[in-house]
């Protein structure tokens, strides 16, 4: 069972990425506060006897759910169809090539070639523009991945998704990031 | 899709695998960093969103240890007392009594039944051998017949 102090610390260390993955979704930063703050108190209330490794992957579902809760609620009051489907754009950039562009991003880890031309919060501020503009299942599995740090299985768990859906919006995900960073002349 | 689009698809080969998961875990850091920059009322209202959760979880835990001791002392002051502690051999004798009941007077039943049964056929029997006509007369096809038009008659 996670105490108080445990509780406490976890949700600390997730408040701020949660809130910035649910105003990616809702585009709402009052709305996303209160999925967030809604998402909090049903993992306390609810999974207190959990403990505290559980914490994380729970909290992610409760999360995701409380969206998409927030969603039908929306969906119901507006009657307005928020469609969660990937739209895929036709590609215009016919010749760009993931490989080559992440080979490059490869050798540059580390460095701050951007700065020449791009401060630092324009670029941290394109990527957060860039990620946002991903479509929402995408941008999902991304997240979970990457900022969550959570492995396919448990992705495609919080997702309600294969694995194998998983990698694929992970990849197009990096696919579409990278050729967007790149239009910006941003590497990283 | 054409031909050349789908060979520029991404695969899952492990070299662009790992690149990718690179390439994820920089943006994901970049997207991390701004995070952390939240202006402070939103740092604001995730602290006390935060404080509202850990607040709700001690009234959780509270309420979940009462419940806990209520039952407690319900079981073991009421008159369920006994059945919280272990059963002893009457007490699971007394528990099997009604099994025991209920397959004996199956038992009677059945024996019940079958003399009846029998008390049936023996006085069938008895009245076809007391009669003037024997028993054989009954398989006579003529016979049959003329019982069968003297109950029309009738």
């Amino acid at each position: 069972m996670a105490s108080d102090k445990e509780l406490s610390d976890f949700l600390k260390s997730v408040e701020k990425r949660a809130f910035k993955r649910t105003a990616f979704a809702v585009r709402d930063d009052d709305a996303a506060l209160d999925i967030v703050q809604d998402a909090m108190i049903r993992l306390a209330e609810k999974y207190i006897d959990r403990p505290p490794a559980e914490l994380p992957l729970l909290f992610q579902r409760i999360l995701s759910n409380a969206t998409m809760d927030f969603f039908r609620r929306q969906k119901v009051r507006n009657a307005v169809v928020h469609n969660f489907s990937d739209f895929e754009g036709s590609d215009p950039d016919g010749e760009f090539d993931i490989l080559e562009m992440l080979d490059s991003q490869g050798t540059n880890l580390g460095t701050e070639s951007a700065s020449d031309s791009v401060s630092r919060d324009q670029i941290l501020a394109a990527i957060d523009r860039e990620v946002g503009e991903l479509p929402t299942r995408q941008r999902e599995a991304f997240l979970l991945r990457y900022w969550e740090e959570l492995d396919v299985a448990e992705t495609a768990s919080v997702m309600g998704c294969s694995e194998g859906s998983v990698k694929t919006h992970c990849s197009r995900a990096v696919h579409a990031l990278a050729k967007a960073l790149k239009a910006k002349g941003i590497s990283l | 899709m054409t031909t050349t689009d789908r060979t520029r698809m991404p695969t899952h080969s492990p070299d662009l695998d790992g690149m990718q998961a690179r390439f994820g875990v920089r943006v994901a850091a970049l997207l991390g960093e701004r995070a952390n920059a939240a202006p402070a009322d939103i740092s604001e209202r995730l602290r006390f969103a935060r404080e509202q959760a850990v607040a709700r979880g001690q009234a959780a835990r509270r309420e979940q240890k009462l419940a806990t001791a209520a039952a407690a002392t319900v079981v073991g002051r009421g008159p369920s007392a006994v059945l919280a502690q272990r059963p002893g051999w009457w007490v699971k004798l007394a528990s099997a009594m009604p099994l025991a009941m209920l397959v004996c007077g199956l038992v009677v039943i059945d024996r019940l039944h079958d003399r009846a049964q029998i008390a049936a056929t023996a006085e069938v029997d008895a009245a076809l051998l007391s009669d003037d006509l024997p028993p054989t007369a009954y398989s006579d096809p003529g016979f049959a017949e003329f019982l069968k038009a003297q109950h029309e008659q009738q």
